[in-house]
């Protein structure tokens, strides 16, 4: 039975504040009660109801995360299904330039299904640590497309704590690909060599992956001779508001300028 | 002229009394303290719209004796969504307790049909006379 406090009595006033404070700490199962009609049960009334609707909303948000966790989930999924279709059409495929093209195809839709994988997996389901990222594809890569005697090794030099949503994932990952699977296919013609990967947090982000290779073919211009792949790092780096610059000098080297 | 005071003929429910005035517009009036669930919500819904088959009515609700309203009630009294028989309705509040019910339901339950808050009882029952079919 409620008790028969007087209005204004501080006891009453304690009540009222322990409720406020449960709620700050989403706990939603303590009431005010009610005593008759005075103008403290009219603000106890009020921070019961403004309860009930942070408790509603609260559920509400947590059934949303929880969605948007699964479609990441399926989104990751579907995509894998892609590649794995993509890995059995490569079986009956003898031909290297056509196999080659599925390989690349496979690699592009793994970066962005990584992407998603780590989004579900993360606590905050709107960005992912692009350090963590970097290696996971960088291996991924390393693991489809390295032959059996080769020594490519990756050194990354990444800021702690750069975090990136799911709109400038998706490009960096992409174009972070391009970079990578460019350097194994023509930078070591001995199988053998270095790929760094450099992510800054300055006035701008600031994204450097270079190779100690051989280099682009002398009179090798960038406009005029690039494959889809070349094309897709520009056509991504821009759709981020991104610059990018490209030299050939001991080995290749990009540096892609995304603002904040 | 005060026009709240359940007549003999009025149905008394859980927490409140609901009856159809003479003057065409349905009241209901809440007992002292009421605490109103979603029980009590539909128990009273069932009632209004027991009046009148086919005919659309306003309706007077006279909350200035509530306690409290649970969530689920305001969002069954908003009518949102469901079919119900009255076409506007004016909320009588006056104690801090009352207002502060009618303004959570106005505010956050906004319901679908002319609704207000009132303090005066002849300017409610004129407000709402043009409702009136």
């Amino acid at each position: 039975m409620a008790k028969n406090i007087k209005d204004s009595s501080p006891e009453r006033v304690k009540e009222i504040l322990d409720v406020i404070m449960s709620y700050a700490r989403f706990d939603f199962s303590k009431k005010t009660t009610i005593h008759g009609n005075e103008t403290l049960d009219a603000i106890g009334a009020g921070v019961n109801m403004l309860g009930e609707e942070l408790e509603s909303s609260t559920v509400s948000l947590k059934e949303k995360e929880q969605l948007l966790k699964e479609i990441h989930h399926r989104v990751k999924n579907n995509l894998q299904i892609v590649s794995s279709l993509l890995n059995l059409q490569s079986e009956n495929i003898l031909d290297k330039r056509y196999l080659d093209l599925i390989i690349e195809s496979r690699n592009r839709i793994n970066s962005m299904a990584l992407v998603h994988e780590m989004l579900y997996s993360a606590k905050d389901l709107s960005k992912i640590e692009i350090g963590q990222y970097v290696e996971r594809l960088s291996k991924g890569i390393q693991y489809s497309l390295s032959k059996n005697e080769s020594d490519v090794k990756f050194d990354f030099n990444i800021d702690n704590g750069l975090y990136f949503d799911i709109d400038h994932m998706i490009p960096l990952g992409l174009i972070l690909n391009e970079i990578i699977s460019n350097s194994y296919k023509y930078a070591f013609p001995n199988n053998e060599g270095k790929i760094t990967i450099e992510m800054r947090n300055k006035t701008e982000y600031e994204m450097i992956v270079k190779d100690n290779g051989v280099g682009f073919k002398p009179h090798f211009d960038v406009k005029r001779d690039s494959n889809l792949g070349m094309q897709l790092i520009f056509m991504l780096a821009e759709q981020m508001d991104g610059k990018v610059e490209i030299k050939s000098e001991i080995g290749v080297s990009y540096q892609i300028n995304i603002p904040k | 002229m005060e026009t709240l005071n359940p007549p003999q003929t009025a149905l008394e429910l859980s927490v409140f009394w609901t009856w159809m005035g003479e003057d065409g517009i349905c009241r209901t009036k809440t007992k002292p303290l009421a605490e109103v669930t979603i029980v009590e919500a539909m128990e009273n819904s069932v009632a209004v719209n027991s009046f009148y088959k086919e005919k659309k009515f306003p309706l007077l609700i006279d909350a200035r004796n509530i306690k409290s309203m649970a969530k689920e009630a305001r969002k069954h009294f908003s009518t949102n969504g469901r079919t119900t028989k009255i076409n506007s309705m004016a909320i009588m509040v006056k104690s801090p307790l009352s207002r502060i019910v009618g303004n959570f339901f106005m505010g956050l339950n906004k319901p679908e049909m002319p609704a207000c808050l009132f303090d005066d009882e002849a300017a409610a029952v004129e407000w709402l006379k043009k409702y009136v079919l």
